[in-house]
């Protein structure tokens, strides 16, 4: 029970108008089904956003667990956008491997809306399994913000999505083996030590990611689905790999996908930065997973927008709902048409071929304008689907 | 072997990630007589551009990419401090580069840093996780003529709009080119930020550059 959640309770409860004739929930579940919705789904990330956007600076709610649940909570009730997303930044990913005395230099927080900075945990390889190895992420787990937060939240917004009678979903975020792998030993070492070290060693230290994260799966199971979590972002690393090393080496991500699949009903896949056609075609091909949150097209590929969206929604068709728009570049520094405009290439070109939901590729930034994130909001209202 | 041959080899090495063979390579080259510019420019050089047609056609990913940047810095290390001795290699422009406030991430720096240096541009790297005051001091200490933000998050890329005020602030805008670099960047934000332009792609970064300051590609 928590008093934040049933304040907002008795206050939305039976209060708010219909939007449509599917609640936010059937809307959601229906495009992750592929079938037919009243309107395109929008639920675009808004993770350090919408604690902004109710008032607060990221260093107030970092430790203070009702101030996040209820930022989330009344952004949504001011928005009614399609889904909850959780509250998520790095330190509940990775702070458990580490004792809290090294925590203060790996996570830093400075402007009040800026990005939780964070520094690589281990400088080898061998020190990133040794760490993996010794199992850290148990011994320092209690005192950790995965503990102390991150859990403590997701609780909270799933009473709240409970007693709201599930009218919207709350997507809960978990990382993959791969985001794992690069994000402890910092992205450009990992990518390097595939080509440069034994493939083995390489092997060993994602398949001791594997182990951790499908343990995690057990918690999920218990924790998250057991209180009615039915939603589930999994954040892909491998952003940048080619075809060698997805071929060499993204079984992992495969491997835990497909368990996530079997966990929560509805798997959706975050695959931000740069995307090559060959990595969204490997997502899409993981049983389970219903829904790809794809992001730009990869550096070489000389395509327009609307090339790009249909693209992928060629790649996700009979598979899964297709998700993006606008950028999160755009909803940042364009104006609310630009940003319209997008939504609505996006839409276009998507629906012909799956279902679309409107989430640009990665979360929104803090300095995003509201008129902007009101727009795609809008867009995605104003297109009613015969 | 004929200087031909190993300036051939000396690409071959950055093309091949020949991370080892690289430094023995340049020792004979230098050994062999031949200039520490030529061996830069016709050789090292020459394997980092191969490495850009590859990246650009698909043949070769970032992982790859960032290997041969190391083959590449490893050789530049054995010459550079030669280089000042050879009056023959021809600087296009001086650049600072470094990640701006809160990216710690290298990943696009070590890429774009020896795609510049093989074209003609000396690059400072002035490091990560820079405040506005660090470039502003950067551009006083080293005039450059172009200032590189090095950015791999879209958070993080959103800082640019403070950086460039700062600079702008001090005076100093006008005498330089500012542009962006990373895998979240985009260009029209870029300049909607108040910088001149913006990369993805370190070879590309390369003719925006020249043409900003009206150089012939």
């Amino acid at each position: 029970m928590s008093r934040i959640v049933d304040e907002w309770v008795s206050r939305l409860k039976g209060k708010l108008p219909p939007i449509g004739e599917m609640t936010h929930w059937e809307r959601m579940a229906a495009a992750m089904r592929l079938e037919r919705t009243d309107f395109v789904p929008v639920a675009p990330e808004l993770d350090y956003w919408q604690i902004t956007y109710a008032g607060y600076s990221h260093q107030e709610i970092y430790h203070d667990v009702d101030k996040t649940t209820d930022a989330c909570i009344r952004t949504w009730a001011d928005l009614r956008t399609d889904a909850i997303w959780m509250y998520v930044d790095i330190s509940h990913q990775i702070e458990n491997f580490i004792p809290a005395e090294r925590r203060p230099h790996h996570f830093i927080h400075r402007g009040e809306k800026d990005y939780l900075m964070f520094r690589p945990l281990a400088a080898t390889l061998d020190e990133a399994i040794a760490m993996y190895e010794r199992r850290d992420y148990e011994k320092y787990l209690a005192d950790s913000r995965a503990v102390t937060h991150y859990t403590p939240h997701m609780l909270q917004l799933l009473e709240f999505q409970e007693k709201m009678d599930r009218q919207v979903p709350v997507i809960i975020g978990l990382a993959t083996p791969t985001n794992y792998a690069e994000t402890i030993v910092e992205v450009q070492n990992f990518q390097k030590w595939m080509v440069t070290e034994p493939k083995e060693k390489v092997r060993r230290y994602l398949d001791l990611c594997l182990q951790e994260r499908l343990a995690a799966l057990e918690f999920y199971r218990e924790h998250a689905v057991g209180n009615g979590a039915v939603f589930c972002c999994l954040f892909g690393g491998a952003r940048t790999w080619g075809p060698r090393h997805l071929e060499a080496f993204a079984d992992v991500d495969r491997i835990f996908g497909e368990a996530a699949g079997k966990i929560f009903e509805h798997v959706f896949w975050h695959h931000c930065g740069r995307n090559l056609p060959g990595a969204l075609q490997m997502i899409s091909e993981i049983p389970g997973v219903r829904g790809v949150q794809y992001d730009m097209p990869y550096y070489g590929q000389q395509v327009t927008w609307p090339e790009w969206f249909e693209q992928a929604a060629k790649i996700f068709k009979g598979r899964q709902c297709a998700m993006n728009a606008p950028t999160t570049q755009l909803a940042c520094h364009g104006s609310a048409d630009e940003v319209r405009g997008m939504v609505r290439e996006f839409i276009d070109a998507t629906l012909p071929h799956t279902t679309a939901c409107v989430m640009p590729g990665c979360e929104i930034d803090s300095f995003s304008p509201t008129e902007n994130v009101r727009a795609m909001i809008e867009t995605a209202r104003s297109r009613r689907i015969d | 072997m004929d200087r031909a041959e190993i300036l051939g080899l000396l690409a071959d090495a950055v093309e091949k990630l020949d991370v080892k063979g690289v430094e023995p390579l340049v020792d004979q080259a230098l050994a062999a007589g031949l200039k520490p510019s030529e061996l830069l420019t016709e050789g090292l050089s020459r394997g980092m551009q191969r490495v850009g047609q590859a990246f650009n056609c698909g043949d070769m990913f970032m992982p790859e990419v960032l290997v041969a940047c190391d083959v590449y810095f490893a050789g530049l290390a054995k010459v550079r401090p030669l280089l000042a001795a050879d009056g023959d290699r021809h600087v296009l422009a001086t650049m600072i580069m470094g990640n701006i406030y809160g990216d710690v991430h290298t990943v696009g720096k070590q890429v774009a840093m020896p795609v510049f240096e093989a074209s003609g541009i000396r690059v400072i790297d002035l490091g990560e996780d820079l405040n506005d005051e660090a470039f502003v001091e950067g551009i006083r200490a080293h005039r450059p003529q172009l200032v590189g933000f090095g950015t791999y998050m879209t958070s993080t890329f959103m800082h640019t709009k403070e950086t460039v005020e700062a600079i702008r602030k001090a005076g100093l805008r006008d005498g330089v080119k500012i542009i962006c670099g990373g895998p979240a960047v985009d260009a029209e934000a870029a300049r909607r930020m108040g910088a001149d332009d913006a990369s993805d792609d370190a070879w590309q970064g390369v003719v925006k550059m020249k043409q900003l300051l009206g150089l012939p590609a």
